[in-house]
């Protein structure tokens, strides 16, 4: 009976117990801008570096008045970006962003201190705000000649593997092959890429040409105009590109999503793409491509690993949704999520794509 | 070498050559049937000899390097058609048809010369994008089951003397794109002859007829085409105008259209110096309020600019700032002054004057309000006055 009441004891004890462990570990910090406390910034923390846009993150915070910012969070290593959306002071609209410098930061018992940084401003269109005294200059090449028509991009990070849309700035060379980007001072990756048809944005295909800059990454001080000299690309090779498919994006993996795109009469609608993504946004760029729908309509999605997927369909990646285009989501769901387990075969059924007029 | 090619290919004759890339210059002749697609690289020349037939059974033949083509026919089932990518004007079509395909020919940047191409009975008949300066005269787009030609994505090039009959969706399309001239075209038979869509789409269609067409121009999300002495007849509705089109309509004929004009949704165009007559309703006035445009019209555009992105609807609208989407003027009118109205028509105007109510405009002065979502609107109205006694357009357009 004694020992009876003393479990029952235990049982009402250990709960308060709990109750009262310290769980307030986590990340503190300040968030600037031109070395002046940002209020109403906000702080997102990613467990990974390569937080491409398609990635939530793992928790957000604000700063208040003081452009101070706590993030409670279980110990581990996390990575900072501060954020802030809103009107310069011509009243065009704005964007601060930056990576906290000492990225990634370690949380164990109590509160970690993240050193203030400040964030940059990025251009109306995402890009850079241009500094009309410092930047780069450059000569774009192929076996030894200029090239002209290429774009350059110039990437602030690199977890997005230098491809896609994340850059913060890209202009297009002359007939010569040159030129001239203004840039902010800071620290940059830049890559060249000529499209055959001549565009800004869109996959690679072969024939097409490609370039890193050997001297990634350059920086850019205030008041500097870095000459960067040659910039050479290559073509890209089509077995090399098949390659590297192969193991990339459309990587055959265990985990897989099949299906059929319909339209909404039914039909199969070959040619088209089906992404899955991890934000439910479904923005950016996705984790996961399809190849195109073959003819009769059937897709399949190999995916990284189980987890849950924001899945959608159309014809193009890359760009907003042109007319004619095929577009759709999956809605087995109303938030087009569905959850796989690793290295299961799972068949979404019909994907009903619409063409967008 | 280059004989040796061509005798290879010539001696495959109609058995299917499986995918290739062409290694050097090539010629093709005689009938060629493919199972996957053909490359033609930079810097490689493929030339294809009169009267050749080739079919596709699967692929695309894509040109990177050039193509030069006369009286040849490109067809198959399932095909994606002819790509042309970064050609230059030394990649020159001449009088070939190409048919079955996805997109029969996607122009992708370049200059090339589509010279009496015919596109016939393929999704899209041809496709100009990226920048594309190509040259498209005298082309034959018939039976293609969506668009018979895409002008896209900043296209300048040059489409003159063409005919657009019976396609499925539309004639043409320009989205996004200034032609450097689209003029001396015929559109005939199609559900839309041409449409010009999205803002950034502001070509100058001149000198074009249309007749016979459901609608025979539609300007839709914000375009603002210049329409310059087109002769539009016979055709359902000549022009619709619908979310925000704001074209400049100047020169015109409208003739024994059922509807010569139609107006939606917060269009202001200005209409000016145009002949109608003979059209069943000169303009026709539909949901098109500035009341609705001053409460709705920008949340309207708010929730569009909000669901953009890849899987949403508004597309095309992230671009676009809401200052440059909003009417210039709103005072509930629509200018169409200086307009000649046919002899029936002055004749109408001169016996009511500027605050008559003429039978061949459907405005808020028959119709003073409309209903949306529960709620009244006032209907706006046209401003006629003054007129123009005298047509003016030119009697070759007649």
């Amino acid at each position: 009976m004694l020992n009876m009441f003393r479990i029952l004891l235990l049982l009402l004890i250990v709960p308060f117990f709990g109750c009262t462990q310290d769980s307030s570990s986590g990340l503190s910090g300040r968030l600037l801008f031109q070395d002046q406390p940002l209020a109403q910034a906000q702080v997102e923390i990613y467990l990974r570096a390569d937080k491409d846009r398609s990635v939530q993150p793992f928790a957000v915070g604000n700063t208040d008045a003081a452009g101070n910012y706590r993030v409670e969070l279980p110990p581990g290593r996390y990575f900072v970006i501060g954020k802030q959306r809103g009107e310069g002071a011509d009243g065009h609209p704005r964007m601060l962003m930056a990576d906290a410098p000492g990225n990634p930061y370690a949380v164990e018992r109590g509160t970690t201190a993240v050193p203030p940084f400040n964030l940059r401003e990025m251009g109306r269109e995402g890009g850079l705000s241009a500094a009309a005294d410092s930047g780069v200059n450059g000569q774009l090449s192929t076996a030894g000649q200029p090239l002209d028509r290429a774009f350059v991009y110039v990437y602030t990070e690199t977890g997005s593997g230098l491809i896609g849309p994340s850059f913060g700035e890209a202009v297009q060379a002359d007939k010569d092959g040159r030129f001239q980007i203004d840039l902010p001072a800071g620290r940059y990756h830049l890559v060249a890429r000529r499209r055959a048809a001549g565009s800004r944005s869109g996959e690679l295909a072969p024939g097409d040409l490609n370039g890193t800059y050997p001297g990634n990454p350059v920086e850019v001080r205030r008041g500097e105009r870095l000459q960067l000299g040659a910039f050479p690309l290559t073509v890209i090779d089509p077995a090399v590109r098949a390659k590297r498919q192969a193991a990339g994006t459309f990587a055959a993996t265990g985990t897989l999503l099949t299906g059929k795109v319909l339209d909404p009469q039914g039909e199969p609608v070959r040619g088209v793409h089906v992404f899955a993504y991890l934000d439910s946004r479904m923005v950016g760029k996705p984790v996961h491509i399809s190849t195109p729908s073959a003819a009769d309509g059937q897709f399949q999605l190999h995916l990284g690993g189980g987890g849950t997927y924001f899945v959608g369909a159309r014809s193009n990646y890359g760009g907003p949704l042109e007319p004619g285009e095929w577009v759709g989501t999956f809605d087995g769901r109303p938030d087009h999520a569905v959850t796989v387990a690793k290295g299961s075969k799972q068949s979404l059924g019909p994907l009903t794509v619409r063409e967008v007029w | 070498m280059k004989t040796l090619i061509a005798l290879l290919l010539l001696l495959l004759g109609v058995g299917p050559v499986y995918a290739q890339t062409l290694t050097r210059d090539t010629r093709w002749s005689g009938e060629l049937r493919f199972a996957e697609s053909v490359t033609v690289p930079a810097g490689v020349t493929l030339e294809v000899a009169p009267g050749t037939q080739v079919r596709f059974t699967a692929g695309r033949l894509e040109v990177a390097g050039r193509l030069v083509a006369e009286k040849a026919q490109f067809t198959g089932e399932n095909w994606d058609g002819l790509t042309l990518k970064g050609c230059d004007a030394q990649t020159r079509l001449t009088e070939v048809s190409v048919r079955g395909a996805k997109t029969g020919i996607l122009v992708q940047g370049g200059s090339p010369i589509l010279d009496r191409v015919t596109a016939r009975d393929n999704e899209v008949g041809v496709e100009l994008r990226g920048k594309s300066a190509a040259t498209v005269r005298d082309g034959v787009f018939r039976g293609n089951r969506k668009v018979g030609l895409f002008v896209k994505d900043d296209s300048v090039a040059r489409v003159t003397g063409c005919r657009f009959e019976a396609n499925g969706k539309y004639g043409a399309y320009i989205y996004r794109a200034r032609p450097a001239a689209f003029s001396a075209n015929r559109f005939n038979d199609n559900p839309i002859g041409l449409m010009v869509a999205y803002f950034g789409s502001d070509p100058r269609v001149e000198g074009n007829r249309f007749e016979n067409n459901e609608t025979a121009i539609e300007v839709d999300r914000a375009a603002q085409p210049e329409l310059h002495g087109n002769l539009l007849q016979g055709n359902r509705v000549a022009l619709f105008l619908q979310r925000r089109a704001d074209p400049l309509v100047t020169g015109n004929r409208f003739t024994d259209n059922q509807v010569a004009i139609k107006l939606a949704y917060s269009s202001y165009p200005r209409i000016t110096g145009n002949d109608f007559a003979g059209n069943r309703l000169a303009l026709q006035l539909e949901f098109q309020s500035s009341t609705w445009e001053r409460e709705q019209g920008a949340a309207a555009r708010a929730g569009e600019v909000a669901a953009v992105g890849a899987f949403g609807s508004g597309q095309g609208a992230k671009n676009v700032t809401e200052d440059e989407r909003r009417p210039a003027t709103l005072d509930g009118t629509i200018d169409a002054r200086g307009n000649w109205w046919g002899e029936a028509g002055n004749l109408e105007l001169a016996r009511g004057g500027e605050r008559g109510n003429p039978t061949f405009i459907h405005d808020g002065r028959d119709q003073p309000t409309f209903v949306e979502k529960g709620q009244n609107y006032p209907l706006d109205t046209v401003v006629f006055a003054p007129w123009s006694a005298t047509p003016h357009v030119k009697a070759s357009l007649k």
